[in-house]
């Protein structure tokens, strides 16, 4: 079992640690800016990280917050007003399904330019030419 | 226990919202707290553990990335612990730091050694122990001169101690740790700490003799 108060003056009892103590106490003292600049420098490094995580952290804890006001502003939309579901357009997911497999559509969309000529050419077999009526 | 439906459901999910929200308030404050603790702690410590870490490798740039990366691994790791722990896990930090430090440069030098390219410029770097500081309290430089011997003296003394030695010296009389605290730093019994400290003390005696009487 240790007793705290041994503990705390057994270095400061004895003369040679108390000396030692007080020349390096001087020495912490003489320390240069540029070091000092350093350590504050360090000391800035490290809580940044800190802070970087608490951050993060902290969003994170809104997501369960954002999660339930989403859910309840919903709720509240459906009790009022429950023709807001029937206002959600349903996705035909089939209906796509058969637009791609139809490969002649596909394939009439890559050469549409040559369908509206094709086009503009009937229209211009249609209409009676201006020489028609000559004569 | 499902809720009921209606008006009842949306106040209660208010409830929950307002719940949520307060909470993460309270936990801002909390991380602002810390962090200010945290800097409280570590610009106490700063200083003292540079110095302690600069008599053990005797380099100053290596003592600043060393209590660097002590500081940066006491905050990613032990932020959360009761500043009260902090200062034991700190310094076990360090004195791992120091004691990879040693590994590291032992097996440089092996290999230094072995290629026979050793540097005038590293031997001199090993044996200049302070770095020149101007006085901030302005003594006149007879007396900073004793001073700054005598701590040399003390540096020379703590650097021909055995690992341990110096560690349990150090942080029982330069960082005032107890007992217990020491032995967390140190990774050991207290009965250990109290041995190494001894044994220091003992030797230390033994090498600056009047100088310290």
């Amino acid at each position: 079992m240790i007793d705290p108060d041994e503990n705390k003056h057994a270095a400061s009892d004895d003369p040679l640690a108390a000396d030692a103590a007080r020349r390096f106490d001087e020495s912490v003292q003489r320390l240069d800016a540029a070091t000092l600049s350093r350590l504050n420098r360090s000391r800035q490094a490290a809580l940044t990280e800190l802070a970087g995580r608490t951050a993060v952290r902290r969003w994170h804890r809104w997501i369960p917050a954002a999660a339930v006001a989403t859910a309840a502003a919903f709720t509240v939309l459906m009790l009022n007003d429950p023709s807001v579901i029937d206002a959600i357009p349903s996705y035909d997911a089939a209906a796509d399904f058969e637009v791609i497999m139809a490969g002649e559509n596909l394939e009439m969309l890559e050469e549409l330019e040559f369908y509206r000529w094709l086009y503009a050419d009937a229209e211009t077999e249609i209409a009676p030419a201006p020489d028609d009526h000559v004569g | 226990m499902p809720r009921s439906s209606g008006p009842g459901a949306a106040i209660a999910c208010r409830a929950d919202f307002a719940v949520l929200c307060r909470r993460s308030h309270h936990t801002g404050d909390a991380a602002l707290q810390r962090e200010r603790e945290l800097d409280r702690f570590l610009s106490d410590v700063e200083k003292r553990a540079l110095r302690i870490a600069e008599i053990s490798v005797r380099d100053r740039d290596e003592a600043l990335d060393l209590v660097q990366e002590a500081m940066i691994k006491l905050v990613r790791r032990y932020a959360q612990r009761s500043a009260e722990e902090w200062p034991p896990l700190f310094y076990r930090i360090l004195q791992n730091g120091v004691r990879d430090w040693h590994r590291r440069r032992f097996v440089r030098n092996r290999v230094i050694a072995w290629f026979g390219s050793a540097t005038d410029d590293d031997v001199a770097r090993d044996i200049d122990v302070i770095a020149a500081a101007a006085d901030p309290a302005g003594r006149a430089p007879d007396q900073e001169l004793e001073t700054q011997q005598a701590m040399q003296s003390l540096e020379v003394a703590l650097a021909h101690l055995p690992t341990r030695q110096r560690e349990a010296f150090m942080l029982r009389t330069f960082e005032g740790l107890d007992v217990a605290d020491t032995a967390k730093a140190m990774g050991c019994t207290a009965g250990s700490v109290k041995t190494h400290y001894s044994r220091a003390v003992h030797s230390l005696r033994e090498t600056l003799g009047e100088h310290w009487q």
